[in-house]
């Protein structure tokens, strides 16, 4: 099944990063992947631009299925593997609602996110002020805060929906990348027992980005907020 | 049950508009619901932050369990009432992947027009940029061509399959906006066609914006 798989990824980026934690859980590993460098422009080649018109990563096939769009791959991988590896859509269906919730608001944390680390690269030089940028703080501050309240009971076992779920899958890759980025522990406490609650869990360490591994020394960017 | 729910929003809000179609389309009319008028700051109020702390609509509620998250109230509803009216995602694998990634695909359809047409709301006056507004015109013009494209691929009148889907609860919204607009519909025909196609369906209908029933439709997007 894996075998008719096949994943191009990069390094670092959240919406790869789940994918990847997905097919470990669902116990589909060997799928081929081939790994490209975003600096390189790699990701806007025409084998990208033959599964994802976007150019963009992760593009993913299955067979003749193709999923672009991170959260529908995993989406798609947990629906068609109910039975296999680990169940990561809950039975309960208040755990469910709060998990498909909780997927939906971890991509406006990924944006916030992306939007304070990524400034530079995705606004031209001449169009760049220092309050976009203190706005962009604070927009991400209060996002922060707002997961810090919805981790306020975290402990093993018990994550953003109850047992890991999708929700987990989603959203972890971006709390790990806002630690990467400088997020105070101190600060953030519920954040910082959820990262390490999860960061050794099997299919999030075997995934984990192999430059993080390389170079444990992250940045600072975010060490303020 | 239809008096379980209960649902803010506002007129115009694609978001609100999606969670609107599904619950018609879900045969749940009859839930308590509440229009409220962004321009009079009422989605900051005290009546939506309990619900929604984010400050936003819709802020839709099932029993007591807040699904503030367009796509995560429709996923719910589809899962919780599967067995009543319109079925919404198929049983067949290919079309379910295909519905799933059109679902997701929108947030950059929606994003791409919101900063075009609310680009002076968004951006405090001494930020603002002529090279911006050229960029973020061609982006949704790119944006739309893709849509274009999917939509040529599709045959039967809905944007994945052959029958009315998930997919189309999210997508036409944000088509329908465009279109509100003053998108042209002789530089986007398959997108005008879609949107022509689906006007009259009895959920979409039903919940048609009330503001744009009687106003006229704006120019912004024509050169696009």
């Amino acid at each position: 099944m894996a075998k008719l798989m096949s994943l191009l990824w990069g390094a670092g980026s959240p919406p790869c990063w789940r994918v990847m934690i997905t097919l470990e859980e669902k116990k589909l590993q060997g799928y081929k992947r081939k790994l490209l460098s975003f600096e390189k422009g790699e990701h806007k080649s025409q084998e990208v631009l033959e599964v994802n018109p976007r150019g963009q990563l992760p593009a993913f096939k299955h067979g003749d299925i193709i999923l672009n769009e991170s959260c529908a791959t995993c989406l798609y991988l947990e629906n068609q593997f109910k039975s296999q590896g680990i169940k990561l859509i809950p039975d309960s269906a208040e755990d469910q609602a709060v998990m498909y919730q909780r997927m939906m608001e971890g991509l406006a944390l990924t944006d916030k996110l992306n939007s304070v680390i990524y400034y530079d690269c995705s606004v031209p030089e001449e169009e760049r002020h220092d309050s976009a940028v203190k706005r962009n703080k604070e927009a991400l501050t209060a996002e922060l805060k707002l997961w810090e309240g919805y981790l306020e009971n975290v402990s093993a076992g018990s994550y953003l929906a109850g047992a890991f779920s999708l929700a987990d899958v989603i959203v972890f890759p971006s709390i790990a990348c806002a630690f990467r980025f400088g997020l105070s522990v101190g600060r953030y406490p519920k954040l910082a027992k959820y990262y390490s609650l999860l960061k050794n869990r099997a299919s999030i360490k075997t995934t984990w980005p192999p430059h993080w591994v390389a170079s444990p020394q992250g940045y600072d960017i975010l060490k303020d907020l | 049950m239809a008096t379980d729910i209960t649902l803010l929003w506002a007129s115009g809000s694609h978001a609100c508009w999606r969670v609107m179609i599904a619950l018609e389309e879900k045969n749940l009319q009859g839930y308590n619901q509440k229009q409220l008028y962004f321009e009079k700051g009422e989605h900051k109020s005290k009546e939506v932050l309990e619900i929604n702390p984010r400050g936003q609509l819709p802020a839709f509620k099932c029993g007591d369990l807040p699904l503030n998250e367009s796509c995560a109230a429709c996923f719910h509803l589809e899962c919780k009432y599967k067995s009543q009216g319109t079925k919404l995602i198929p049983d067949c694998e290919d079309e379910k992947a295909l519905i799933l990634q059109r679902v997701f695909e929108v947030n950059a359809l929606t994003e791409k027009s919101s900063i075009v047409l609310y680009y002076n709301w968004i951006v405090p006056e001494g930020e603002r940029h002529d090279s911006a507004v050229k960029r973020n015109k061609e982006a949704l013009t790119a944006e739309l061509k893709l849509w274009e494209g999917y939509l040529q691929k599709a045959s039967s009148g809905f944007i994945v399959g052959k029958n009315f889907s998930l997919a189309d609860v999210i997508v036409y919204p944000a088509v329908a906006y465009l279109f509100q607009n003053g998108l042209s519909e002789q530089r986007y025909p398959k997108l005008a066609e879609y949107y022509k196609g689906l006007m009259n369906r009895p959920s979409i209908k039903a919940s048609w914006p009330p503001t744009w029933k009687n106003a006229p439709k704006q120019e912004t997007l024509k050169d696009i």
